[in-house]
C-alpha cells in the first residue's frame, strides 16, 4: 500500500485532489448548491500546489537521479501487453505537477469572478477540476497507456471547455473542430506507442522501455519513425504546423479555459511528451530536425498571423502557438547539444511562458469583463486609466512575452536561443540548418515583441473608448479577479530571475530526471562530445535585446497613439494576408474538408442504393406475410386444423422414413 | 384371437373420430364430447398396452386420465356458459376476435336451411272445428 | 377376391379414404346431408377395415365368447363414435357418447380393467348428465343454427382425421412382425401370467382346477387327498417331469436356432431383438411356474390345496380378478404414484376453484 508520507504518495494525492474537486463540484450542483462550486476546485487546486511545493521543497536539494516510481496494481493485461497503474515522481514531473496546479488555482480563483452567475457555473468548475486532473495524471503517469488515458482527458475536457457554450453554434463547432484536428494527432501518438512498446521489448513502463532501448538499439529508421509518430501526437496537442487551427478557435470557451489551456493544462502535454522521450530524440538527428524545422516554422508562422489579428484573445493565442514552436525548436536541439540545454530550455520556457500567458489571459478576461464581452479591439482603446490595475498586470505580462530583458520571458528565450546557437557551431550532422532556424527565432523574438506591443497599446493606449456592449459604465474588475493578476504578475516579472539565472537552480533540479539523464548518457555515447558548460553568452543577450527593442520600438511608433488602426500603404498586402491568417482555414476547407464532404456525399448515394436492395429484400418476407396473412383469421378451430394438418405430414414423414 | 393390435386399432380410430369432430363441429358441448371420445381412445390404449406388459400401470395411467377429463369437464362447462352469457350462443365461430388486423372476418355465406316445424292437431274447445295449431316459430336465430 | 384387394395397405387407404369421405358427408351442413350414401361409405369403409384387421392381426377364434365380445364392443364403439360426430343435435349426441362409454367400459372389461370400467361409468354417467343439462339450459334452439349446422372446414377436417388414424394403422402395420415373430403359433396371447401357458395347457388346467374343487368340496379326507392326488398327476402330465412340457419343448426347439447363444450380443435387427428377449422371458416364467406349482401340490391339507386352486385358477385364465384388480391397482397407487395421486388431487380442487371463479357471476358486470 501507499504511504502518504512519502513524497511519491503526496504528489499522487496531490493528483487526486482536483479529482474530488470535480466530484464534489458535480454533487453541490445535485443539492442545488452550485453557487459554491468553486471551492472544491479552489481548495483542492490550492492543496494540491501546496502539497507539490512541500514534496519539491522536500527533494529539491541533491545531486542524484530522483526518480520514484510506484506501481498501483495492474489496470489490464492482454497478451503480452501488462499495463498498471504506474506513477513515476521525478524532477519533470514534479515541476509540471507545481506549475499546473499553481496556475490552475489563480486561474480557478479568477474564474469565480468570471464566471459569478453563469447558469453553469458548477459545469464550469467540475470540468474545469476534470481537466487539472487528466493534465497530473499525464505528467505523473510511468507508463505510456496511463500517459494516453491522461492525454485523452486532457483532449475530452477542453472540448467540454471550449464547447462551454454549447448553444453557441461557433463554440460548438470550435469544440468539434479542437477535439477532431487534436485526434488527428492522436493517432500518429497511439501508433508510436505500440511500435515502441514493440520495439522496447514489450515493456511498458519508461525506464524499462528506454533501459531495453539503450541496450539493444534497433535500426535508426524505426527510431525515427517512433520519434516522428510521437511528435505527432505533440503537434496535435500543442497546436504545431500544420495542426495549429484549432488553437486559436479555441477562444470560443470562456476565457479563462484559455487561460487554462494555453498555459498550464492542454497544449504543454506535447513539450511534456517530447521531453519525457527525450532518450529516443537524442538517437535520431533526423526526428530532431525535423522537430525544431517545424517548430521554427510554427514560430514564425503564428507570429506573422498574430500580426494583424484585431481579436486580442486571438492575438494571444498565436502568441501560444508561436512560443509552442520556440519550445520545439529548443527540443530540436536535443541530441544536437546535451539535452541538459535543450530539454531544460525547452522546459524552462514552457514554465515562464505558463506565468505570463496566463497573466494575460486573464488580463485580456478582465478587459473583456469590463467591454462587456467585446474582445475586438477596434472597439475600445485608452483603457489605462480605466482600469488601472489590469493595465499594470497586463504590462507586466506583454514585457515579459516580448522578451524584454531581466523578466522571466527574456531569460527563457535567452536560453533557447542560446541553445540553438550551439546546435549550429556543433559538429553534428545537420548543424548548418540550426544556424538558419537561429535567425529564424531571432526574427520571431521580433515579431512577438512587435505583435504583444501593438494589442497592448492598441488596447490600453490612445483615446478611451469603451463598445456600447459596457453601457458606458466600464470599470476596473473586483478584487478576485485582480488578486490573481498581480501574483502572477510578480510571478512573470521574478519567477525567471530567481529561479535560473542567479541560481540555475532549476536546471540543476531537473537535470536529476532519469529522462534527462539518460538522453544525457545517450548523447555522449552518440556524439562523442565533450560536454561544455552553459554559460551566459552576452552576444546572444544582446542581440535578443536588440531584436525585442526592434519590436517594441516599432510597435511603439505605429501604435503608441492607440487605434484605431493605420496601416501603411506599402504593407498592405502583407497585412491583408496576416489579417487572413494566411487563408489557410480557406486552404484546409478546399483540400481536406470538400474532398472529405465529396466522399461522404458518394458514401451516401451509395448507402441509398444499399438501402434500395434491402428494402427490395425486405418485400420478400412482406409479400409472404401477405399470401399467409388470411390464414390467421382468429378461429381457434381453424388453428387446431391447421395444427392437426402440419402434425400429419411430419408424421407421415416420419413414419414413412422410418418403415423404409 | 385377440391381440394387442386389434384394441390399438378401435382406440386409433376412436382417437381419429374424435379428432374429426373436434375439427368440424361448431357446438362447444359438441366439441368438449368430441375431446373426451379422443380420450377415450387414449384410455383404451393404455389398457391394451398394460394388459400386454402384464402390469397395471397402464390401468393406473387411465385413472389419472379420466381424473384431468374431470378437471377439463368442469373448467371447459364453466368458461361455455361464460361464453354462452356473452354470446347468446354456443356457436364456436363468434369467437374470432384474435385474428390478424384487416383480415376480414369470416362470415358463413350459405344460408342455413328451414325446418319446418313438425305441425301437431291440438283439440280444439268442444263444439268447435279442429284447425291447426299455432303458426311455426320462426327461429330465434336466422 | 381379386389379389390387389389382399394388399393390407391398399385396404387401409381405400378404407380411410372411403371413411373420410363417408364422414364428410354425413357431417352437418346447411345444405341436404346425402345421408344414406354417407352411411354407406362409412358402413363399408368399416367393413374394410375389420377386413383389413383380420387379414394383418388374425382372426379372433378361439374362445368364443371374448371375441363375439369385442366385435359387439368395438363395432358399437365406433359406430356410435360416428354418430356422435355427426349427429345435428347436441342432446342425441350426448346419448350416442353414452353408448360410446358403455361399449369402450365393455373393452375395459376384456382388457381385465373392471375397476376402470365401473369408474368410468360412474363419473361419465355424471359428465353426461351435467353435459345434458348444460344443453338443455343453453342450446334450446328450435330450427336451425350457426352451432348445429355448420361444420367448419369438413372436408379437410374429416381428411385430417382419418389421416391420423391412417398413420396409427400404418404404423402397427410396420409394427406386427415384431408382434407376429414373439406371439407366433402357439405363444399367441396377451401377455398374463396366464398367457405363458399355451391354449391347450390351459384347458388341461381348467379340468386340474375342476378336479380340485371336487376335492375340496368332498368332506372326507381320503377322498379329497385322493382328488388331490389326481389333481398333481394331472399337472405333472401337463408341465413335464423336467419343468417343460412336450408341447412346448418342442416350440422352445424349433425357437433355438433363432436365437443363437443368449449370452452373446444379438444381431442388431430389433425384431430378432426382441423375439430373444421375449423368449427369454417366457422361459424364466415358466420355470418359476412350474416350481411354484409343483412345491403346493406337494402339500396334502386342506389350506395348501386351496392355495393350490388358487394359483391354478389364476393360471388357467379363469382367475378372480375383480377383487385382485381393485386390490393390486390402490396398491399401486398408494405406493408408486403417491406424488402423481396428490398431484391430481390438487388439480381436481384448482380445476373447481377455477371452475367456480370463471362462472360466478361477478358484481357489476352485465352479462
Amino acid at each position: 500500500m501507499l504511504d502518504p508520507s512519502t513524497p511519491i504518495g503526496m504528489a499522487l494525492i496531490a493528483a487526486v485532489l482536483p479529482l474530488a474537486g470535480a466530484v464534489l463540484a458535480g454533487l453541490l450542483a445535485c443539492v442545488r448548491l452550485g453557487r459554491f462550486a468553486h471551492l472544491p476546485a479552489i481548495l483542492s487546486f490550492a492543496s494540491a500546489s501546496v502539497i507539490s511545493a512541500v514534496v519539491l521543497a522536500g527533494v529539491a536539494e541533491g545531486h542524484d537521479s530522483l526518480s520514484i516510481s510506484t506501481d498501483l496494481g495492474t489496470w489490464f493485461s492482454v497478451g503480452r501487453l501488462n499495463v498498471s497503474f504506474a506513477f513515476l515522481l521525478d524532477p519533470l514531473s514534479l515541476i509540471m505537477l507545481a506549475t499546473v496546479t499553481f496556475i490552475a488555482t489563480f486561474i480557478a480563483v479568477f474564474s469565480a469572478g468570471y464566471m459569478h452567475g453563469d447558469p453553469g457555473y458548477a459545469r464550469y468548475f467540475s470540468i474545469m477540476s476534470l481537466f487539472v486532473f487528466a493534465m497530473c495524471l499525464l505528467v505523473m503517469s510511468n507508463n505510456f497507456f496511463m500517459l494516453l488515458a491522461g492525454w485523452e482527458g486532457v483532449g475530452l475536457c477542453s472540448y467540454l471547455l471550449v464547447g462551454y457554450y454549447y448553444a453557441k453554434p461557433s463554440a460548438a463547432a470550435a469544440a468539434r473542430k479542437a477535439f477532431l484536428v487534436t485526434r488527428l494527432g492522436d493517432v500518429g501518438l497511439v501508433l508510436g506507442i505500440f511500435l515502441l512498446w514493440q520495439v522496447g521489448g514489450y515493456e511498458t513502463n519508461f525506464d524499462a522501455i528506454f533501459a531495453h532501448i539503450a541496450q539493444y538499439p534497433p535500426a535508426s529508421g524505426t527510431i525515427t519513425t517512433i520519434c516522428l509518430l510521437l511528435f505527432c501526437g505533440a503537434i496535435g496537442k500543442s497546436a504545431q504546423l500544420p495542426l495549429y487551427v484549432w488553437l486559436p478557435d479555441a477562444m470560443e470557451g470562456p476565457t479563462p479555459v484559455s487561460a487554462l489551456i494555453h498555459a498550464a493544462t492542454m497544449v504543454t502535454a506535447g513539450v511534456f511528451l517530447l521531453a519525457r522521450c527525450a532518450p529516443l530524440f537524442v538517437l535520431s538527428p533526423e526526428a530532431g530536425l525535423i522537430v525544431a524545422c517545424i517548430g521554427g516554422a510554427t514560430a514564425l508562422l503564428a507570429g506573422f498571423l498574430a500580426l494583424a489579428q484585431n481579436d486580442l484573445k486571438r492575438v494571444l493565442a498565436y502568441s501560444t502557438v508561436s512560443q509552442l514552436g520556440f519550445m520545439f525548436l529548443a527540443l530540436g536541439c536535443n541530441g544536437v547539444i546535451s539535452p541538459k540545454v535543450a530539454v531544460v530550455a525547452a522546459m524552462f520556457h514552457l514554465f515562464t511562458h505558463a506565468f505570463f500567458k496566463a497573466l494575460l489571459f486573464l488580463g485580456s478576461g478582465s478587459v473583456m469583463h469590463a467591454m462587456g464581452n467585446v474582445i475586438d479591439m477596434r472597439k475600445f482603446g485608452g483603457l489605462r486609466k480605466l482600469m488601472p490595475w489590469t493595465h499594470a498586470t497586463f504590462v507586466i505580462g506583454s514585457a515579459a512575452l516580448a522578451g524584454v530583458p531581466l523578466l522571466s520571458g527574456f531569460w527563457s528565450k535567452d536560453q533557447i536561443l542560446h541553445g540553438l546557437l550551439e546546435a549550429g557551431e556543433s559538429h553534428a550532422k545537420y548543424h548548418t540548418m540550426y544556424f538558419g532556424l537561429f535567425a529564424v527565432a531571432l526574427a520571431t523574438a521580433c515579431l512577438t515583441a512587435f505583435y504583444t506591443f501593438r494589442a497592448y497599446f492598441l488596447t490600453f493606449w490612445g483615446n478611451e473608448r469603451t463598445p456600447p456592449e459596457a453601457h458606458g459604465h466600464a470599470h476596473e474588475s473586483p478584487a478576485i479577479m485582480l488578486v490573481p493578476l498581480v501574483v502572477l504578475a510578480a510571478g512573470a516579472l521574478f519567477v525567471g530571475v530567481l529561479v535560473d539565472p542567479l541560481t540555475h537552480w532549476f536546471g540543476h533540479f531537473l537535470e536529476r530526471s532519469p529522462s534527462i539523464t539518460e538522453a544525457h548518457t545517450g548523447y555522449l555515447a552518440h556524439s562523442n562530445m565533450i560536454e561544455k558548460p552553459h554559460e551566459f553568452s552576452w552576444f546572444v543577450a544582446g542581440l535578443s535585446t536588440l531584436a525585442v527593442a526592434v519590436g517594441i520600438g516599432g510597435a511603439t511608433a505605429l501604435y503608441r497613439r492607440g487605434g484605431p488602426e493605420k496601416v501603411p500603404p506599402a504593407l498592405k498586402g502583407l497585412y491583408s494576408l496576416s489579417l487572413n491568417k494566411l487563408y489557410v482555414d480557406e486552404t484546409y476547407g478546399i483540400a481536406v474538408v470538400k474532398p472529405a464532404e465529396m466522399l461522404a456525399t458518394t458514401g451516401r448515394q451509395f448507402d441509398g442504393f444499399l438501402d434500395a436492395i434491402t428494402r427490395l429484400i425486405t418485400y420478400l418476407p412482406r409479400l409472404i406475410a401477405a399470401l399467409l396473412r388470411p390464414l390467421h383469421n382468429g378461429l381457434v378451430q381453424f388453428y387446431a386444423l391447421g395444427m392437426v394438418l402440419g402434425l400429419a405430414v411430419f408424421l407421415t414423414v416420419v413414419v414413412f422414413r422410418s418403415a423404409r | 384371437m385377440i391381440s394387442l393390435s386389434h384394441f390399438l386399432v378401435v382406440g386409433a380410430v376412436l382417437f381419429g373420430l374424435g379428432l374429426v369432430g373436434f375439427l368440424t363441429r361448431r357446438n362447444l358441448i359438441t366439441l368438449f364430447l368430441c375431446a373426451e371420445l379422443m380420450l377415450q381412445g387414449v384410455v383404451l390404449n393404455f389398457l391394451a398396452f398394460g394388459r400386454m406388459h402384464g402390469s397395471l400401470n397402464g390401468q393406473v395411467f387411465g385413472l389419472f386420465i379420466i381424473t384431468v377429463a374431470a378437471c377439463e369437464a368442469g373448467l371447459a362447462l364453466a368458461l361455455f356458459l361464460m361464453l354462452y352469457r356473452r354470446g347468446r350462443s354456443l356457436d364456436s365461430g363468434l369467437w374470432q376476435t384474435i385474428h390478424e388486423q384487416g383480415i376480414p372476418p369470416v362470415v358463413d355465406v350459405e344460408p342455413l336451411p328451414i325446418y319446418i316445424p313438425d305441425v301437431h292437431p291440438i283439440l280444439p274447445v268442444a263444439g268447435r272445428k279442429p284447425g291447426v295449431g299455432p303458426k311455426a316459430e320462426e327461429p330465434s336465430r336466422a | 377376391m381379386p389379389p390387389e384387394l389382399s394388399n393390407p395397405k391398399l385396404q387401409l387407404a381405400f378404407a380411410l379414404v372411403i371413411g373420410a369421405l363417408g364422414t364428410y358427408l354425413l357431417l352437418p351442413k346447411p345444405k341436404r346431408r346425402s345421408i344414406a350414401s354417407g352411411l354407406f361409405l362409412l358402413i363399408a369403409a368399416v367393413s374394410i377395415l375389420g377386413l383389413f384387421v383380420v387379414q394383418t392381426f388374425g382372426k379372433p377364434i378361439g374362445e368364443f365368447i371374448p371375441d363375439i365380445l369385442f366385435w359387439l364392443f368395438s363395432t358399437g364403439a365406433i359406430g356410435f363414435g360416428t354418430l356422435q360426430v355427426v349427429q345435428r343435435n347436441p342432446a342425441r349426441g350426448a346419448i350416442a357418447f353414452a353408448f360410446v362409454i358403455l361399449s369402450s367400459c365393455g373393452l375395459f372389461l376384456l382388457l381385465a380393467a373392471p375397476f376402470l370400467m365401473a369408474a368410468t361409468i360412474i363419473i361419465y354417467a355424471g359428465a353426461i348428465i351435467v353435459t345434458f343439462l348444460f344443453v338443455l339450459m343453453l342450446s334450446n334452439v328450435k330450427g336451425a343454427s350457426n352451432e348445429n349446422d355448420r361444420s367448419r372446414e369438413p372436408l379437410l377436417g374429416s381428411l385430417a382425421g382419418f389421416a391420423f388414424i391412417g398413420l396409427i394403422l400404418f404404423t402397427l402395420l410396420h409394427a406386427k412382425p415384431v408382434e407376429a415373430a414373439s406371439i407366433s403359433g402357439e405363444f399367441t396371447e396377451l401377455n398374463l401370467p396366464a398367457a405363458l401357458l399355451t391354449s391347450d395347457d390351459r384347458s388341461s388346467l381348467r379340468e386340474v382346477r375342476i378336479e380340485l374343487d371336487k376335492a375340496l368340496a368332498n368332506d372326507d379326507a381320503k377322498a379329497a387327498a385322493e382328488g388331490a392326488k389326481a389333481a398333481h398327476d394331472k399337472l405333472a402330465e401337463i408341465i413335464g417331469g423336467d419343468g417343460v412340457s412336450g408341447q412346448r419343448k418342442s416350440v422352445l426347439e424349433r425357437l433355438r436356432p433363432l436365437i443363437g447363444d443368449p449370452k452373446k450380443p444379438m444381431t442388431h435387427d430389433p425384431r430378432l431383438l426382441a423375439f430373444t428377449k421375449q423368449t427369454l422371458q417366457l422361459q424364466k416364467a415358466n420355470h418359476d411356474l412350474e416350481g411354484h406349482l409343483l412345491s403346493s401340490a406337494d402339500a396334502s391339507d386342506k389350506q395348501s390345496l386351496q392355495k393350490l386352486r388358487d394359483e391354478v385358477t389364476v393360471y388357467s385364465g379363469q382367475g378372480q380378478l375383480p377383487a385382485r384388480n381393485v386390490s393390486n391397482i390402490g396398491l399401486l397407487l398408494y405406493s408408486e404414484h403417491l406424488l402423481a395421486v396428490e398431484m391430481a388431487g390438487t388439480l381436481l380442487l384448482v380445476a373447481t376453484i377455477g371452475a367456480v371463479a370463471i362462472a360466478g357471476r361477478k358484481k357489476g358486470v352485465a352479462v
